[in-house]
């Protein structure tokens, strides 16, 4: 009887979640183009607009094309089904609903799975542009996956815990003296954030002036409304999980203080993202990639520290 | 006396072979020579005397010499000096011997040459068609006088294809074009591809030629081509006009009123300061970076308002008439003016010195689409690329021109040849040209507008001009005729030569600089030819070719 209960509870919970993370991904990209808009001296378009533009994406035709169809439909419900699972697994001002459904390791396969479905969807197209898309992210996939990777598995080794909520609490300065690695996967995370969220200067795999998208370029209304949500929801997850990870502080006060001041952080965290977004240039893959290798080599010290316990 | 001395130095060397020479002024020199020997004599200018190759020209001479005639032009810019060397070719017999061996940047032009007027440069080593349409005939020549300017030939094939070369071993092909929306423009270039590197690519453009050369030879009078020529760019049309007029005011030996000289440099500054900063806003937006894009978007739009002002549009000014402009500019328009140009100045400064200092812009162009000196020299580049690369030409020091001899002005050259290089020059001749119209402005004096003109203008006379467009050069050559209209008229846009070079500029660069590379030379293409239409009811999609869709907008009605 109890069981069932807090079966119930959980799904609830995560229902509430994914609601939650649909519902403010596109207000959340409404203030990214808003604020984008006032540092380019632009009126902007008004911040609910990006509803009203998944809302009319959805209501188009959906037009077959690319070299296999089906695998493109997939990739498309499989990076939105991602994305929205991994909503379930992170505490969003309340504790991660469905914490005892899996572990920080399942946390970690999930956000590469994310960047499989760009693969998929970019295959699935088949045409020059979206191979090469493809062909970045794979290359950027290898340098950027490791450095979340490590920042959890450095707050896993301090709380010697794969829990959830154990973990996505601060964990990584969770150590007696003064937390070195947590700092340390603090700047790298920042640093890289930006290819987490797929915004410039890391927007390479889309580049609109050189590839024309990239791995989207054969996808048109109701799938490319779903790809775009899924773009904007990442925004979403990846920003709370760096605050789970990171900034915890304040989570501990009461119901309405404590949940308003999580989305602040979140919502500074986006304010953040579109401010470098708004003043960088695109990097080349190149650059980009040896930039992302001189961090995981950072990221792997903090490793080593961490298990010294540090 | 240069003009003289270097007769003098063609005459010593290649004795009667010279035929003869025409020096209307100490700035131009007319060289016939004979046909055995042109392709010695360029070789001789080109590589010896290190002049600057800028076009080559074929025109039908036959209906007044019943002979061919052939130029081939160069600059020697130090010594202000442009030079052509003609050679005329028996009507039964059009073959020249190809200068492309010395001479690497007359490639495309003999190519032109031998699609358009049907002469054949021999010993051309690539001579695939450049201009005409994929399905017209091979032996008819659109700039033959005997062919008339909307004639199109039975045998014309609207649906034949392109046929493009085999990419070499172990490349794969992307397509960037017929249309990119970086380009915004149709241009076609296969790029061979190995992983993300470019080591080669073959060119294919002219998808709209619109014959305007044609037109004007036929059908249009010496007034009504600067409207015509102005509109063969899209952003930088008033150097057109003025080149143009100032090609027919040299054959015709008329000089315009000064006022109208200072009017002239003004706009044409005008031009290229919405021109620049048109560019550093693009090429921002190439790498990525919005955020200047829009900025130096804002602070273009007042050029253009003060342009709408003097000439009521904001582009295309319809400035030129023969000896003199159609626009004054009064005393309320000049204290505008000021007050845009000191707005624009401090503007400018903040974007330049965000630009210089910003790390992320210098990676991705830094070592960028490099045309060094050699290239420059070998393919003719001009403008911006060239004074990137540290070659210190331009036109309106070296062959002066409207009322630039009465200005001062520096000449900006970077050492680098690579696109910060030439970032770096177009921002700082935005400066220059503040300056040159702050002065400008200082010495104007009050006087008529245009000159009058009472006689016809002399026939068969031969013009030159050379006017520095924002992208570089841009070159006219006339022959005056009869009717009231030019017998030849050629026009040689500055990314004529500069697109040459693009494909040694993007060797073994990654494809993410591709973008950047063409976009640093400023290209210039033309628009649009097609379009489809699908019936929702039967679901049947209809191609509209290029015939119906001039049909149809002829006939004003669906």
């Amino acid at each position: 009887m109890n069981m069932d209960r807090s079966m119930i509870w959980m799904t609830v919970a995560g229902v509430l979640n994914v609601g939650l993370v649909l519902l403010v991904a596109p207000f959340f990209q409404g203030v990214l183009r808003k604020v984008t808009a006032r540092i380019q001296s632009r009126q902007g378009p008004p911040i609910p607009q990006p509803y009203f533009d998944l809302l009319k994406l959805l209501g188009k035709e959906d037009i077959e094309s690319g070299e296999s169809p089906v695998m493109q439909r997939f990739a498309v419900y499989l990076s939105l089904a991602t994305v929205l699972t991994v909503a379930c697994l992170l505490p969003m001002g309340f504790p991660a609903p469905m914490n005892g459904a899996g572990d920080v390791i399942l946390l970690i396969y999930l956000l590469t799975l994310c960047g499989i479905c760009t693969l998929l969807a970019g295959l699935a197209a088949g045409s020059t542009y979206s191979l090469v898309g493809i062909s970045r992210e794979m290359m950027s996939m290898i340098t950027l996956e490791p450095q979340f990777a490590i920042a959890i598995i450095v707050g896993a080794l301090h709380t010697h815990s794969f829990r959830l909520d154990t973990v996505l609490n601060g964990s990584v300065y969770a150590v007696d003296g003064f937390p070195f690695s947590g700092l340390i996967m603090l700047v790298v995370i920042l640093m890289s954030f930006q290819a987490f969220v797929q915004r410039v200067p890391f927007d390479i795999s889309e580049a609109e002036t050189e590839l024309m998208e990239g791995p989207l370029m054969e996808y048109s209304g109701p799938k490319l409304a779903l790809f775009k949500y899924a773009h904007m929801a990442k925004l979403v997850i990846y920003s709370t999980l760096f605050v789970a990870l990171f900034v915890p502080w304040g989570s501990e006060f009461a119901f309405p203080l404590g949940w308003l001041l999580f989305w602040a952080k979140v919502f500074v965290l986006v304010l953040l993202v579109t401010l470098v977004a708004a003043t960088h240039a695109r990097y080349r893959i190149d650059q980009a990639i040896r930039y992302f290798a001189g961090l995981v080599a950072v990221a792997l010290v903090a490793l080593v520290l961490a298990s010294y316990g540090h | 006396m240069i003009a003289r001395e270097m007769f003098e130095k063609f005459k010593q060397r290649f004795g009667p072979l010279i035929e003869r020479a025409d020096l209307p002024s100490d700035r131009r020199l007319f060289v016939f020579v004979d046909r055995s020997v042109v392709k010695y004599v360029c070789q001789h200018i080109f590589r010896e005397l290190d002049a600057r190759y800028v076009i080559t020209i074929g025109a039908d001479d036959r209906p007044f010499s019943g002979k061919f005639l052939v130029a081939h032009n160069f600059a020697f810019d130090k010594d202000h000096l442009l030079c052509s060397v003609l050679t005329q070719l028996p009507a039964d017999d059009p073959k020249i011997d190809s200068i492309t061996d010395m001479v690497p940047a007359a490639s495309w032009a003999e190519r032109e040459m031998r699609d358009l007027v049907g002469i054949e440069p021999v010993g051309h080593r690539y001579l695939k068609r450049l201009v005409l349409p994929d399905g017209w005939p091979e032996n008819n020549h659109p700039l033959r006088k005997d062919v008339p300017w909307n004639e199109v030939p039975v045998e014309f094939d609207p649906d034949r294809e392109f046929r493009f070369d085999e990419p070499p071993e172990g490349c794969t092909v992307v397509p960037f074009g017929p249309f990119h929306p970086t380009l915004d423009e149709p241009a076609h270039f296969r790029l061979y591809v190995e992983g993300e590197m470019v080591r080669g690519c073959e060119y294919r453009g002219f998808m709209v030629h619109r014959g305007i050369e044609k037109l004007a030879e036929s059908v249009m009078s010496y007034n009504d081509i600067p409207m015509l020529a102005e509109r063969i760019c899209g952003i930088c049309g008033c150097v057109h006009n003025v080149a143009y007029v100032q090609a027919v005011e040299e054959a015709a030996v008329l000089k315009p009123p000064p006022r109208a000289e200072y009017i002239r440099t003004i706009m044409l500054e005008l031009e290229r300061l919405h021109s620049h900063l048109l560019w550093v806003g693009l090429a921002c937006h190439i790498v990525g970076f919005d955020t200047l894009f829009m900025q130096s978007f804002r602070i273009r739009e007042p050029i253009m308002w003060i342009a709408e002002k003097i000439s009521g549009n904001r582009k295309t000014y319809a400035l030129c008439v023969i000896g003199g402009v159609r626009w004054n500019i009064t005393p309320e328009v000049k204290i505008e003016l000021r007050q845009t140009l000191d707005k624009l100045e401090t503007e400018w400064r903040a974007v330049v010195s965000a630009v210089s200092k910003d790390r992320n812009i210098q990676k991705r162009t830094w070592g960028v689409g490099v045309a060094d000196k050699d290239l420059v020299k070998e393919s003719g580049l001009i403008g911006p690329v060239a004074r990137a690369a540290g070659v210190d030409i331009d036109c309106r020091r070296d062959h002066p021109y409207a009322a630039y001899d009465r200005v001062e002005f520096d000449v900006i050259t970077e050492q680098g040849g690579d696109v910060w290089s030439r970032l770096l020059v177009r921002m700082k001749e935005v400066f220059e040209s503040i300056r040159i119209i702050r002065q400008c402005l200082d010495k104007m004096e009050v006087g008529p507008l245009q000159l009058e003109i009472k006689d016809e203008l002399p026939i068969g006379r031969m013009g030159l001009s050379s006017v520095e467009a924002p992208r570089g050069e841009s070159h006219h050559f006339v022959i005056t005729g009869e009717n009231n209209r030019p017998r030849r008229w050629r026009v040689r846009a500055p990314t004529y030569q500069n697109l040459q070079a693009v494909p040694r500029m993007i060797k073994d660069q990654q494809i993410a600089d591709m973008t950047i590379s063409l976009g640093s030379i400023d290209p210039c293409f033309s628009c649009t030819d097609r379009l489809e239409t699908i019936d929702l009811r039967s679901g049947v999609t209809k191609v509209w070719s290029q015939e119906e869709l001039l049909k149809l907008t002829r006939a004003k009605k669906v």
